[in-house]
């Protein structure tokens, strides 16, 4: 990696960019952005077509109580990938378990959960901070540029392709349980095992995109591009492409932000794509008519 | 001839209560066979039963004789009317392998505007799911379920919100997959004209009792003014009480 931190600090400097983009985590940070973007982006069509936004608020908190476990049993602050996702998968699998069992509103059973990894993670914070600074702890909650590694590029590279080679495999599949689970069951389509699955490689792309973007506004990457892309969609090729373009547009956006005024990394992506948000809204008015 | 399907002493309980109790029904291979009653007397919940969606007692047999295939046209849809899809998109979803969201393949398309041809919307095939009235979204769901032909076919309430003659290609539909297929279908109606135009057999379910026979038997002409006209907005089907 250590060549292309190289070749971006020349083509920086013969650009006449800022001397803050010459720095090779500003290289780091282009890199991590461009696949997750695409990731977070890609997903977020389906969150919001199976209507799970408030699912993945959820699971986004969770990460962060994943976190302070981690921290608190001794993993590393700065990689506590497998308390997060065990955490996350642990939550996601009981809420979609717990609200097909009971004759509960989804927003409900989200809401319980919610508030018990709230108050879960509150305890245990209190716990990681004898061990570590409140602001090591700040940096992972609401992303930094600074603390992503090279090893963190790569789990997010690995973790693009498998969701990306799994949802290709699956994708007509969860948009048909989207549209109509009992449509979906009557031709075959195994619709609770979908369901797992959508949860698995949510948590798998969350866990992954914690160090850019930070646990809190993981979810608000997830969400937001999709809302925006509807605004402007006519189709499912539309969802999709738009999805993607904005995530990615408003991520190299927030990133440039983020580097010249030194504002937190996850912060000016997700302002960048909610101010997006705004600016479309007015295309679906048009089209409504 | 071979029953497709058989119901052996089915009983289907909502809050403790029975809505359909030890219901025994053979379905010949083959045949249409049509559900009447009130509204609320378990029509939905027996198809909902069928495909195994909710919990019942007794047992639910069906004898596939070349590999299966259900078809279904639920009597709600609840899709997200704001979800950008088209509908050549929605219904490539279970005809081609390749992501939708990639774009519809040239077969799958040919396929699809085949399908639209046959209920009356050709040309259709870009226009949003959403953006469908009910009875236009009805016959997108009609293309749907009976394309590949299934070996069981079930309605429920297919005619709500069509027009007299798309209810008229409906029926011509389901009389074609019939003899062309051999499709065997379990259709849910209230529309007496419809259930005459298809019926081999009916079985009329309320009140607790469930009596099966031909059409005259079951719906006498001086009898038709009893049935309820269909309901122009239909509630979610199938009950609740999770998977079988």
């Amino acid at each position: 990696m250590s060549g292309l931190y190289l070749w971006w600090g020349d083509l920086a400097r013969g650009l006449h960019l800022p001397e803050a983009f010459q720095y090779p985590f500003v290289a780091r940070g282009i890199v991590a952005i461009l696949l997750l973007a695409p990731l977070l982006g890609g997903l977020s069509h389906l969150v919001v077509a199976r209507r799970l936004a408030f699912f993945s608020t959820a699971l986004g908190q969770a990460a962060l109580t994943g976190l302070t476990i981690g921290v608190t049993i001794g993993e590393p602050l700065n990689a506590a990938y497998a308390s997060i996702f065990g955490f996350c998968l642990l939550c996601g699998v009981l809420m979609v378990y717990v609200r097909r069992q009971v004759l509960l509103p989804a927003d409900t059973v989200v809401g319980v959960f919610m508030a018990f990894t709230l108050g879960l993670g509150i305890c245990l914070l209190v716990a990681a901070t004898r061990q570590f600074n409140i602001h090591q702890i700040e940096a992972v909650m609401f992303g930094s540029l600074l603390t992503v590694t090279d090893a963190d590029l790569l789990v997010l590279a690995i973790v693009a392709v498998l969701v990306g080679a799994g949802l290709f495999a699956t994708y007509n599949l969860v948009l048909s349980d989207c549209l109509s689970p009992q449509l979906a069951r009557a031709q075959g389509a195994p619709t609770a095992l979908i369901e797992y699955l959508f949860v698995v490689v949510l948590t798998m792309a969350i866990t992954a995109s914690l160090k850019v973007i930070g646990a809190l506004l993981v979810e608000a990457m997830v969400l937001v591009p999709a809302a925006a892309a509807r605004n402007l969609a006519r189709s499912t090729r539309g969802y999709l492409a738009w999805s993607v373009v904005l995530a990615v547009v408003t991520g190299v956006a927030g990133l440039a932000v983020s580097t010249l005024w030194r504002v937190p990394t996850g912060g000016a992506v997700v302002l960048a794509l909610c101010l997006c948000f705004f600016l479309t809204l007015p295309a679906r008015a048009l089209r409504r008519a | 001839m071979t029953a497709l399907l058989e119901l052996d002493a089915v009983t289907v309980r909502r809050a403790g209560r029975p809505v359909l109790e030890r219901l025994c029904l053979t379905v010949p291979a083959g045949e249409i066979h049509v559900l009447v009653g009130p509204n609320g007397a378990g029509k939905s919940t027996l198809v909902a039963a069928l495909l195994g969606q909710i919990r019942f007692e007794g047992a639910i047999r069906l004898r596939f004789r070349r590999g299966g295939g259900i078809g279904l046209v639920p009597q709600a849809f609840a899709a997200d009317p704001t979800l950008p899809i088209t509908v050549a998109e929605f219904l490539a979803l279970t005809r081609q392998r390749m992501p939708v969201c990639f774009g519809v393949t040239a077969a799958a398309r040919r396929r699809v505007g085949e399908l639209l041809e046959r209920v009356g919307l050709d040309g259709m095939g870009g226009r949003r799911l959403g953006e469908l009235s009910g009875g236009e979204l009805r016959r997108v769901l009609i293309a749907n379920a009976v394309d590949p032909a299934p070996e069981l076919l079930l309605c429920d309430e297919p005619a709500t919100g069509l027009d007299p003659e798309a209810v008229e290609r409906l029926d011509g539909i389901l009389l074609d997959l019939r003899a062309r297929a051999g499709t065997t279908a379990v259709v849910v109606s209230h529309d007496p004209t419809q259930v005459r135009r298809i019926a081999d057999r009916v079985t009329r379910v309320g009140s607790g009792a469930i009596r099966t026979g031909s059409v005259d038997q079951i719906m006498p002409v001086d009898q038709e003014s009893t049935y309820t006209a269909p309901s122009p907005a239909p509630g979610r089907a199938g009950a609740t009480g999770g998977e079988r």
